[in-house]
C-alpha cells in the first residue's frame, strides 16, 4: 500500500525518485521525479527536474517540465520555468510561470483549428509518463500566428467569420478540458 | 519522527545528502550521507553506502556503513558490507556479513 | 475586406453584443466587452472582457483581460490576465499577473518576468 513520502527541507538528492505513492518535496532535487501518486512541491523546495505524477501542486521553485495526468496547480509563491501539461491547469494569482501550457489529456492531442494545433506542437509528447532526463524547459515560440503558412486549415480562401459557438461545441469543449 | 521518509512504494536512485533524520521504508540505490539519524526499516531495501550519526538496520542493506555514533542491527535486519562505528549492536536474529572497525 | 475601426472618444465602455460579428480590427480608448465574434486584432487602452460564448480569432492588446470565451491569438495585457474556467485560449499570454482557473482549456505560452532562485540557475540577488 502506498504512503506519503517526504523529502525534507534538509535533503539534497542528485538522482531520481520513482514509484507509487504520494510525495511531498520540501528540499532540493536535481534529477527526475516520476511517481504514480500526487506530488506537492513545498514553498522552499528547489527542483531541477521534470516531474511527472497524477496531480502536481507547486508552491516552490521548479526548473523543469511538469506533467500531471489529473492536473497541475501552481499556487501563489510558485516559480516555474518549464512546460506545464495536465488535464486541467490552475495558476493562481502570484504564481509565476515561464513556459508552454497545454491542458487536456496527452493522448487527446489538439483537435482545435490550425492555430491551436500549431501552439500545441512544441509540447506534444507521445506518452505522459515518459519523462526525459533533466531538461530545463523554456521551449521556443509556441505562439501561433494568424495566417501561419504551416497551418493546414488555411489552404483555401480565408474562412468566414465564425458565429458564436455551434450547438454542442461547448459541451465538446468542456469534455476536452476535463 | 523523521523529517524525511522514503515510503514503501518509492525508489530513490542517486546521491542523497541530508541534514536531518531519514527513515527508509522503500528502496534506495546509490549513496546516503546524513548528518543525523538514519533508520532503515523492515521491508526497506538499500543498495548504497551510508554515512550517518547513527544507523538503525531493520531492513536490508548492501553497502558499507559509517556512523559517528552507533550502528544497531536489529532482529530481521540484514547487513552485507563493512561497518565503521564506535558502537555496534547486532541483535539475535540479525544477519551480518562484513568487516567491523570500531576504532573510529 | 471591410475594415471596422471603432474608437471611443471618452474612456467609456463598449459592448459587442451576442449576435454581432466583426471582421476587421478594433482599436479603442475605453473598455470593451465582447459577446459576439471578432476576427481581427483588438487593441485597447482599457480593459477587455471576452464573455462566455464570445470568440476572438486574432491577437488582443489591452490593459486587463478577462477571458470566459474563446481567444485564438496572443494576449498582451499591461495589467492582469484572468482566464476563467470556461475559457479556451490558444496563443501566447503576457501580463503583469496571469491566473488560470482549473477547467480552462489552454494551449500556448506564458512568459512572466521573474528569476528563479540562484540554485536553479536564476540570478542571485
Amino acid at each position: 500500500m502506498a504512503d506519503v513520502s517526504v523529502v525534507g527541507q534538509g535533503i539534497f538528492l542528485r538522482g531520481s525518485i520513482r514509484g507509487e505513492g504520494d510525495l511531498e518535496i520540501r528540499g532540493r532535487i536535481e534529477g527526475d521525479v516520476e511517481v504514480g501518486g500526487d506530488v506537492t512541491i513545498g514553498e522552499g523546495a528547489l527542483i531541477k527536474a521534470d516531474v511527472t505524477a497524477r496531480r502536481i501542486t507547486v508552491r516552490g521553485a521548479v526548473a523543469g517540465n511538469l506533467a500531471g495526468e489529473d492536473g497541475v496547480r501552481l499556487e501563489q509563491g510558485a516559480r516555474v520555468v518549464g512546460d506545464v501539461r495536465g488535464a486541467s491547469i490552475g495558476i493562481a494569482e502570484g504564481a509565476l510561470l515561464r513556459g508552454n501550457v497545454q491542458t487536456g489529456h496527452a493522448a487527446e492531442g489538439q483537435r482545435g483549428r490550425g492555430r491551436a494545433a500549431a501552439a500545441a506542437r512544441p509540447t506534444a509528447r507521445p506518452e505522459p509518463r515518459k519523462a526525459p532526463a533533466v531538461t530545463v524547459a523554456a521551449k521556443g515560440n509556441g505562439s501561433p500566428r494568424r495566417g501561419a503558412p504551416a497551418s493546414e486549415e488555411r489552404a483555401g480562401p480565408p474562412p468566414p467569420v465564425v458565429p458564436a459557438l455551434k450547438k454542442g461545441a461547448r459541451a465538446a469543449l468542456r469534455k476536452r478540458s476535463r | 519522527m523523521a523529517n524525511t521518509v522514503i515510503a514503501h512504494g518509492i525508489t530513490i536512485e542517486g546521491e542523497l545528502t541530508s541534514d536531518e533524520d531519514v527513515l527508509i521504508q522503500g528502496t534506495l540505490r546509490g549513496k546516503l550521507v546524513s548528518k543525523d539519524i538514519v533508520k532503515v526499516e523492515s521491508g526497506a531495501v538499500v543498495e548504497a553506502d551510508i554515512s550517518a550519526s547513527s544507523l538503525s538496520v531493520g531492513g536490508q542493506i548492501t553497502g558499507n556503513v559509517t556512523a559517528s555514533d552507533r550502528v544497531d542491527l536489529m532482529a530481521g535486519g540484514r547487513l552485507i558490507g563493512d561497518v565503521k562505528a564506535s558502537r555496534l549492536t547486532i541483535a539475535d536474529g540479525a544477519s551480518f556479513k562484513g568487516n567491523v572497525d570500531m576504532d573510529v | 475586406m471591410a475594415r471596422a475601426s471603432s474608437s471611443t472618444s471618452h474612456a467609456g465602455s463598449a459592448i459587442l453584443g451576442k449576435g454581432a460579428q466583426i471582421r476587421g480590427r478594433i482599436a479603442g480608448d475605453g473598455d470593451l466587452r465582447v459577446e459576439g465574434a471578432i476576427s481581427g486584432d483588438v487593441a485597447l487602452t482599457g480593459d477587455l472582457v471576452v464573455s462566455d460564448g464570445a470568440e476572438i480569432v486574432a491577437d488582443v492588446q489591452a490593459r486587463a483581460v478577462v477571458v470566459e470565451g474563446v481567444i485564438e491569438g496572443d494576449i498582451s495585457a499591461t495589467s492582469s490576465v484572468a482566464i476563467r474556467a470556461k475559457a479556451r485560449v490558444s496563443g501566447a499570454i503576457r501580463g503583469t499577473s496571469i491566473s488560470i482557473e482549473e477547467g480552462a482549456n489552454v494551449s500556448g505560452r506564458i512568459d512572466a518576468e521573474f528569476d528563479l532562485p540562484p540554485e536553479l540557475g536564476g540570478k542571485s540577488r
